[in-house]
């Protein structure tokens, strides 16, 4: 499955590009993450809550990025399982200069399979859509208050 | 109902006579597996791979076998003593994975059982599921027949990184020449996709031991109780008598259940083991994951004909998806194809390649219609492309290519003798039903307005009523017993085994007629081998014609004998003897003598005729010389919405040649079945596998068979030509209307879309896969 | 498909039922159930409780006041598919309600548990949005309206609050002069629909005076197909009018992708079955 995303941040791009490798704002950001432990160079353990319609599950896994290219681009790669099922995916993060903004854009691909897979296909798309989407409003949020630090620590 | 039996003129075979099976069926009160309860009973849940490729690295049980009220779990590492999942495909070369009953180090498809939890409820069994904690290394997986094929594909099985289970290469005729001679070669890929085959009731087992007599019993959804029990008997070291194998009612099998299943083995094991009854039901889920799917062909086929429409011959590359592993018949379903392959028509050049491939997915098998469904839409397909390529009329084409009704039995170029038959028959029947030549018209108006109409034939044969033993693998002959009890009752206990056919009432028809008695005072047995004498199954059509006909021989014999006690009361020679409406005469005596007169003189022997053993059982085996071959055509009338790509079926027409029939109503039930499922497989059903091995269509919130709302209405005829090859003349109508439906859709469809150059359309033809096609060809 | 344990509730009034969602830790909803039960069966949702509003007899009505109609949450699809209020005064909402699933589902799933649930191939929301219909909310703050433009926010998610349960849909009783029509091409084996248009048409003198159109399964949640109504507004009342129109069906909209129908088939049927619906609409206004 492909997955995309497009979304502007107030930041001018090395801003946004350490913002993007603050893992405890991907923490905030990514929807439903309960926790998000360093256990290497851009390496970490993940726990995630997963929540749709009715569906809940946990799901424990890793991230990791990998092709840095300050402050442009990053590759973000997952991989995740829970009692629901499974996910492994990775995927670009580009930044490009957008006045005195960012163009924050995402092309991945995840695959998923186990229970979810079998029985949610029709909801796998609409799923990540909507993940990707929280994803970055979440960014956006956490872009809004960085560069008002005290705001930030209310 | 009557105690004892009172003489009827009334006869039924021939006549449309309701099921005897369906009172209890339809009112909630029948018997399946589940309704089997007994004192003590534990029930058992099984953990299943979500992964399609992966190393077992550790399986943790600690935690679920404290879970409430779990007595005990086991994992592959416990079940090693219990032999393999058994295949019995005895095809040269033919590479055959160990099959364990549960997954050991290595999972090769999604839904391989991993570990079982035993339980005092299915629900803490479910419960306790959760708490098995399994480490898997996931590996690269492949789905796809094809793609497992290519170099550098996963190897699905490490010790054969080709993924190829077997090759099988036919030629017949001169090919070479054929093609040389030809005017016109036609070439198409042709998809018979996966499906899944959707028994209303899943599988589920019941097993019993009982320690002190050592003896098992099992209770399975089956349609093959003695096969069954012969297997488990190996697999599981225990002797064969004290084996019992019970069917109580079966929900549908469709092929599904001609097979022996690692569950059937491990429940068992596991009843053995805990010492308490066990039961174990498939949710429906398991069932899409876990129980075999059908056909998974690709096909590469080129048509030589001459200009006039002689089709000269036929080459085939057929890529048969065999799935991780083989189960009892799997590697067999597409040779079937292969002999199939040259449908109704005469030509005798044919050249086959076939290769059967692993993939990590379910194991295909036997699926209604069983390689002749995948075979005759090829060839319908075929002939209809040619027809097109020559610009000329398919019905025309094919009634060029049948060979004439003075041929039979006809040798086929792939080895086969039709036995009898008249191909041209039920066409000319169908199409007169339809007014073809009226449809044409309507058909070339309605286009003018823009509409796309389109007209379908297909007119197919299957090979059916197997079989001739040596062509089939466990044997192919079938038993029968009838038992005249004192009252004058009669017992009819058949080897097959049916699970829906309605042979309950097809043998009573039997029974019925050859002693004057009435359709109530026969009770037809099946399905428990500590009652019927060893019997091979219910499947390939095979019910009525095989089975059936040793119930006739059976019946033959205790006339015979009833004959020689009524003559010894008539005081007059047995040929001398007259039986008519349940009563024997004779013009030699004024006296009579009833069929209740002699069942009660039989067993009491007040008056013993000289040298005649008391009793009235007789036990006969038949066995078939020759397959039967059942035939017809099929026409479907479509529309489709050039704007949805929807299709609307405008009118099915199946004209059905099964040979002798005994009961029309239940012919007519089988063919409205059989074109269900084939409706279902041209137009909406498709088990899909993604890249990574995991089944997308897992439930049926996805997978759509057909329903109420999606069936037309279906006009079934017949023409009946017997068959020589069993006392009954009857062929075999289980599978006919899956066979002939898929192709007569497709190719109407294709006919609808034909003006904007539509050559074929592969299967399910959804809504969204016609109205690309139909966008592509308009831009 | 054996659910994890939970423990059930039948409470019988609507502030039994809020206290009930309050206190109790991991609970869910029920209300017929029709998409929850399939889940837990499934352990895909796996809620410690269930708080059945099914007998709660202040949630079971369809009344009509002045110009408004009145649906009471826990009515069922078949109760409001056979209304004869609201064949009478609101025929597309019943029309709609009788497209849903099969038998089964429409004698046992609700209104406001469709509602709630916010699946963007239901049925109700195309004629809710066609209908500009409100949606009432009660929860530990009190009642209040949302339109149901509103309350739909996205795939399986709405404005509901925490605590907060659907009371009551609001629809406004036809005027003379409507038609309306309901149009779907559905999933063969979940009856969803992959693309649902409802459509209501007001048609005097000859002109348009009034169009609403309602789009589901296209979506990640329903919407209002604004280019389509605003095309139609005024416009002469023939059929070339409403090909034109419908061709805005799926402006501005990322339509949804599965198995069954891709992104540009939902869109291209968002436009076919908006013009056959406006079509049966025009037809039924005359």
């Amino acid at each position: 499955m492909k997955i995309q995303g497009e979304q502007l941040l107030p930041l001018p791009p090395q801003a946004a590009w350490n913002l993007l490798l603050d893992h405890e704002v991907l923490a905030r950001a990514i929807p439903g993450c309960e926790s998000l432990v360093p256990i290497g160079p851009d390496e970490y353990e993940m726990k995630t809550k997963i929540a749709v319609s009715s569906i809940q599950g946990l799901f424990a896994g890793k991230i990791r990025i990998e092709e840095k290219r300050p402050p442009s681009s990053y590759r973000l790669v997952m991989e995740g399982q829970g009692r629901i099922g499974h996910v492994r995916g990775s995927g670009v993060l580009t930044l490009a200069a957008e006045g005195a903004s960012t163009k924050l854009s995402y092309q991945g691909e995840a695959h998923i399979g186990g229970l979810i897979a079998s029985v949610g296909e029709r909801m796998l798309d609409m799923t990540a859509k909507m993940m990707t989407k929280k994803f970055f409003s979440g960014l956006l949020r956490e872009a809004e208050s960085a560069p008002r630090p005290q705001e930030a620590s209310e | 109902m009557a105690t004892t039996t009172t003489p009827k003129v009334e006869t039924f075979i021939g006549r449309r006579i309701r099921r005897q099976e369906d009172p209890r069926l339809i009112t909630g009160t029948a018997t399946y597996v589940d309704d089997v309860k007994m004192p003590g009973m534990l029930y058992a849940a099984i953990l299943r791979s979500p992964y399609a490729a992966a190393r077992i690295r550790s399986v943790r049980t600690q935690a679920a076998q404290k879970a409430p009220g779990v007595h005990a779990v086991f994992t592959g590492a416990d079940v090693a003593g219990v032999g393999p999942v058994p295949c019995a495909a005895g095809l040269p070369g033919l590479r055959v994975p160990h099959h364990t009953i549960l997954a050991t180090n290595r999972v090769y498809y999604v839904g391989h059982a991993v570990a079982v939890v035993v339980a005092s409820d299915r629900y803490l069994a479910a419960d306790a599921l959760d708490q098995i904690e399994v480490e898997y290394e996931v590996l690269p997986a492949v789905a796809d027949p094809e793609k497992a094929l290519a170099p550098g594909a996963p190897a699905v099985h490490p010790e054969w990184p080709d993924n190829i289970a077997f090759t099988q290469k036919t030629e017949a005729g001169d090919i070479k020449k054929a093609f040389a001679d030809a005017d016109v070669v036609v070439k198409e890929r042709i998809v018979s996709q996966r499906l899944v085959p959707m028994a209303m009731e899943p599988r589920g087992v019941v097993a019993e031991w009982r320690a002190g007599e050592k003896h098992l019993t099992i209770y399975s959804s089956t349609q093959i109780p003695h096969l069954l029990r012969t297997q488990l008997a190996l697999m599981l070291g225990i002797p064969e008598n004290h084996l019992r194998v019970i069917t109580p009612e079966v929900g549908g099998g469709f092929g599904s259940k001609l097979n022996v299943y690692g569950e059937e083995a491990l429940m068992g094991f596991v009843a053995r083991r805990v010492n308490k009854p066990i039961k174990w039901i498939e949710s429906r889920r398991e069932n899409f994951q876990t129980t075999i799917h059908g056909r998974g062909h690709v096909d590469y086929l080129e048509m030589a004909a001459k200009k006039d429409g002689t089709i000269l011959g036929l080459k085939l590359k057929l890529i048969q998806d065999l799935g991780a592993y083989h189960q009892l018949l799997g590697p067999l379903i597409p040779t079937l194809s292969v002999l199939m392959m040259p449908g109704l028509y005469k030509f005798q050049n044919v050249s086959a390649d076939l290769v059967g491939v692993f993939t990590n997915a379910v194991p295909t098998d036997a699926y209604r219609g069983a390689g002749r469904p995948e075979a005759t839409h090829c060839i319908e397909r075929m002939v209809d492309i040619l027809a097109a390529e020559l610009k000329m009329d398919p019905a025309e084409i094919r009634l060029k290519n049948f060979p004439a009704p003075e041929a039979f039995p006809f040798p086929t170029a792939t080895g086969l003798a039709y036995d009898s038959g008249d191909y041209a028959k039920p066409l000319h029947k169908a199409l007169e039903i339809l007014d073809y030549k009226k449809a044409r018209q309507e058909q070339a108006a309605a286009r003018k307005q823009g509409r796309l109409i389109g007209i379908g034939i297909s007119t197919y044969g299957e090979i059916c009523a197997f079989g001739p033993s040596p062509a089939t693998p466990a044997g192919g002959g079938e038993s029968a017993t009838v038992k005249v009890e004192p009252t004058g009752k009669v017992t009819v206990m058949t080897g097959a085994s049916p699970h829906g056919q309605g042979e309950e009432t097809t043998f009573a028809q039997l029974a019925a007629d050859a002693f004057g008695i009435g359709m109530d005072d026969v009770v037809v047995i099946h399905g428990d081998t500590a009652v019927v004498q060893y019997g091979i199954g219910t499947f390939g059509s095979r019910g009525t014609a095989v089975g059936g006909s040793a119930v006739h021989l059976a019946l033959q014999d205790l006339r015979t004998k009833c004959s020689r006690f009524a003559a010894h009361a008539l005081g007059v020679a047995v040929e001398e003897v007259r039986f008519e409406g349940g009563v024997f005469s004779s013009a030699k005596s004024s006296k009579t003598v009833s069929f209740n007169d002699v069942a009660l003189e039989a067993h009491i022997c007040r008056n013993l005729p000289p040298g005649l053993e008391p009793g009235l059982v007789a036990t006969r085996f038949f066995e078939p010389s020759n397959f039967a071959f059942p035939f017809g055509a099929h026409i479907a009338q479509v529309e489709v919405d050039k704007e949805t790509g929807e299709i609307e079926i405008l009118r099915y027409i199946a004209v059905d040649d099964c040979g002798k029939v005994i009961n029309p109503l239940l012919v007519d039930g089988q063919v409205h079945g059989g074109v269900a499922q084939g409706l279902g497989q041209a137009i909406f059903e498709e088990a899909v596998y993604d890249d990574d091995g995991q089944l997308v269509t897992g439930e049926l919130m996805t997978y759509a068979v057909p329903k109420a709302q999606h069936v037309p209405e279906i006009e079934s005829h017949r023409t009946e030509t017997p068959s020589p090859v069993n006392p009954l003349g009857a062929k075999g109508v289980g599978e006919a209307g899956t066979i002939g439906a898929s192709p007569s859709l497709v190719n109407a469809v294709v006919d609808a879309l034909a003006p904007l150059g539509v050559r074929h359309i592969d299967m399910p033809m959804t809504p969204q896969k016609v109205w690309r096609i139909l966008s592509q060809k308009r831009s | 498909m054996i659910a994890q344990p939970f423990e059930y509730h039948a409470p019988e009034s609507v502030s039994e039922a809020l206290k009930l969602l309050g206190s109790l830790e991991n609970s869910r909803v029920l209300a017929g159930g029709q998409s929850l039960i399939p889940m837990m069966k499934l352990r895909l949702s796996g809620p410690a409780h269930l708080i059945d509003l099914g007998r709660i007899a202040e949630l079971h009505y369809i009344a009509q006041t002045n110009g408004s109609i009145r649906i009471g949450a826990m009515s069922t699809h078949q109760q409001v598919a056979t209304s004869e209020t609201l064949r009478q005064s609101c025929p597309l909402l019943a029309e709609v309600a009788g497209h849903i699933g099969d038998v089964q589902v429409r004698n046992l799933g609700t209104i406001g548990g469709s509602v709630a649930h916010a699946d963007p191939a239901a049925d109700y929301p195309a004629a809710l949005q066609a209908l500009r219909a409100q949606v009432r909310v009660v929860g530990p703050g009190g009642e209040r309206t949302i339109s149901i433009d509103d309350f739909l926010i996205d795939a399986f998610s709405t404005a509901l609050g925490e605590g907060e349960i659907v009371s009551e849909i609001i629809v406004a009783a036809d005027r003379a002069g409507v038609g309306s029509a309901y149009r779907k091409l559905q999933q063969p084996a979940s009856g969803f629909s992959v693309c649902g248009v409802a459509v209501q048409l007001g048609v005097a003198g000859g002109k348009i005076t009034h169009a609403r159109v309602g789009v589901t399964g296209v979506a990640s949640r329903a919407y209002v197909a604004k280019g389509v109504e605003d095309a139609l507004a005024g416009q002469p009342a023939n059929a070339a009018t409403l090909a034109a129109a419908s061709q805005h069906a799926a402006e501005g909209v990322d339509p949804l992708s599965d198995l069954f129908a891709a992104p540009d088939y939902r869109a291209h049927l968002a436009r076919v079955e908006a013009r056959r619906a406006l079509e049966s609409a025009l037809a039924a206004a005359k």
